[in-house]
């Protein structure tokens, strides 16, 4: 972070350095050779213009234009490399050169600033999907778990054993369906929280996976993972509790909607300055119109019918996108030759650690 | 658990969650006090000298960090924290700053006794399941003190200096997660950021040599992102 503030100063600074030394030599060319002094302040106006677009704040191009003005008065105006503000034609050149670069100046900021405003709409609109495809799912284990503690206490002498039990149990289970769920978007807004990315601090791959198969077994208890990780020892730098989110989640979207699945795998492996994890099923395959919007957690809105329960393969696929591109790398899905789907992600290996 | 029931402070603004923490721990042969701020907390803390704390860190009136640092400059009672998910760093600063364990929200029934008992385990014995003849057992691991040597099945596990001491030190505190920061500091005496890798490093080889794969650490817990955790006995099966 603090590298980039300081590379972001000193490209301020010398970019208008530069820019203005050019035009200056251009105007003296210019009055060399063509003998003409109407064009110059036109040219410093560019300049100036151009400095306001590729820096940041009022602060340079309003300097700039400064150094502009003198520039002109000195070198291009009668009298010639002498400062001179007494001649009234002077002064109000170096006016009206003051006032047109100040305004480009601001303008421009200003037109960043609009892009920013529009890009964080954007973002807004996106987080705003988001939220109305989560409280579509959230109504449905809510529903069940109101409902049946309703029952439970409504009808508590009539209910036999057994019933309360099972009323119970899907209470318990919904809750739990609720939890990933929450987890999910507290995921997110851990990253939407400050504009920064994700802070990374290096972990094993190893106990990343550990942990991945322990809280995942919790869950579901009875399904097998194979495993395929690299034998030496691995360190990538990442934010472990949102990968291991990513990597649950894609664990778990292919439980939830791989149907005829009969195995299920997690690999990771080294190529380049990049780990890739893959997790493969080998079950029915993604269909080419679910493919489309696979993550943007969008599509199961649309296409399902209201009352199937809790497929939010788009919102737990959603979370994943987020997270992996905060983490500066590349999400995707295919279909296996031999059957099933593959979902792949890929972490820089190596980066310029930061300290905590 | 004996005639003399412990004494448990919950101190949890949310009534509900209190009053379910309070319904497990007594059916389970606890005495529950409960205080729904800190400042309350603080008064039946000194009041009732409780053997256990299960505080909550989000508490509206104080910060729990400054809880705990308030009952550590009198007191060694143990100290569970209850945390959200996402704040690893939370967890980490109020173990690093004497809480002695912590509990995940939401958590289910077989957590929340698992980690109170291992708790008051631990802070009974001081030196988890230390067995009279200066051995430490847990499952088919044994480590003999006096020999200096770790036993898997009963084969000895050849371990080297430091892998020895981390795993002895983990052994000593049983039970309780240790922060990365703790070991390195127990371990290597200082705490730059480069030790957090030779740590890691030294673990890789320990599960190695333990024969643990992922998923299946029997002896030493890797809790992500905090630090790592000895197994006891007496833990297995507890949690699912």
């Amino acid at each position: 972070m603090d590298m980039r503030t300081v590379r972001h100063a000193l490209r301020d600074m010398l970019l208008p350095a530069g820019i203005l030394a050019v035009s200056f030599l251009l105007s003296l060319a210019i009055q060399s050779w063509l003998h003409t002094q109407t064009l110059i302040p036109a040219i410093f106006v560019l300049a100036v213009f151009l400095i306001s677009l590729a820096t940041q704040g009022y602060l340079p191009g309003i300097f700039s234009s400064l150094v502009s003005v003198l520039a002109v008065n000195y070198a291009f105006t009668f009298p010639y490399f002498k400062f001179n503000f007494t001649i009234p034609e002077n002064l109000v050149s170096a006016v009206i050169m003051l006032i047109v670069t100040i305004l480009a100046s601001m303008l421009t900021t200003k037109m960043r600033r609009q892009e920013k405003a529009k890009a964080e709409s954007e973002k807004e609109k996106m987080r705003a999907n988001l939220l109305r495809a989560v409280s579509h799912d959230l109504r449905t284990p809510l529903t069940t778990i109101y409902g049946s503690s309703s029952a439970m206490i409504d009808h508590y002498d009539r209910l036999s054993k057994e019933q309360q039990l099972k009323l119970l149990r899907e209470m318990r289970e919904d809750s739990e369906w609720l939890i990933r769920m929450v987890e999910n978007l507290l995921s997110v807004t851990r990253i939407n929280e400050d504009d920064i990315a994700v802070i990374k601090t290096p972990v094993a791959l190893e106990e990343l996976i550990d942990a991945v198969l322990v809280k995942f077994r919790k869950t579901y208890p009875h399904q097998e993972i194979r495993v395929e990780i690299p034998d030496e020892f691995v360190v990538i730098p990442m934010d472990a509790i949102l990968i291991e989110q990513v990597i649950i989640n894609l664990l778990e979207n292919a439980v939830q909607h791989a149907r005829g699945m009969s195995e299920l795998s997690v690999r990771v492996y080294l190529k380049g300055r990049k780990a890739f994890f893959e997790v493969a099923d080998d079950g029915c395959g993604i269909s080419s119109d679910q493919m489309e919007n696979l993550f943007s957690g969008y599509q199961e809105q649309k296409k399902r019918p209201a009352d199937s329960g809790k497929h939010n393969m788009g919102i737990g696929l959603s979370v994943c996108a987020t997270i992996v591109k905060a983490h500066g790398g590349r999400i995707s899905a295919e279909n296996r030759r031999s059957g099933g789907a593959l979902f792949r992600f890929s972490l820089e290996t190596e980066e310029a650690e930061h300290g905590e | 658990m004996g005639s003399n029931k412990y004494k448990i402070l919950v101190v949890e603004d949310e009534s509900n969650i209190r009053s379910f923490m309070r319904t497990i721990l007594e059916t389970s042969g606890y005495q529950v006090l409960t205080s729904g701020s800190c400042t309350q907390g603080r008064l039946v803390f000194s009041s009732h000298c409780p053997d256990l704390i299960i505080l909550d860190l989000g508490l509206p009136d104080m910060d729990g960090l400054e809880f705990i640092r308030s009952a550590r400059e009198t007191s060694e009672v143990p100290i569970i924290v209850l945390s959200a998910r996402t704040s690893e760093r939370d967890k980490v600063e109020a173990l690093d700053m004497g809480a002695n364990d912590y509990i995940t929200k939401p958590f289910g029934t077989d957590e929340l006794l698992a980690r109170v008992r291992a708790t008051l385990r631990n802070s009974r014995h001081g030196m988890g399941s230390t067995l009279p003849g200066g051995k430490f057992l847990s499952g088919d691991m044994e480590i003999d003190y006096d020999k200096r040597r770790v036993y898997i099945g009963g084969n000895e596990i050849r371990l080297t200096q430091t892998e020895y001491n981390i795993v002895t030190f983990l052994s000593e505190h049983s039970g309780k997660v240790l922060t990365y920061s703790t070991i390195i500091h127990a371990i290597w005496g200082d705490a730059d950021t480069g030790s957090v890798k030779k740590l890691q490093v030294n673990m890789a080889n320990i599960r190695k040599k333990f024969g643990s794969k992922p998923g299946q650490c029997q002896y030493i817990l890797n809790e992500l992102g905090v630090g790592y955790r000895m197994q006891e006995e007496n833990e297995r099966g507890d949690e699912t």
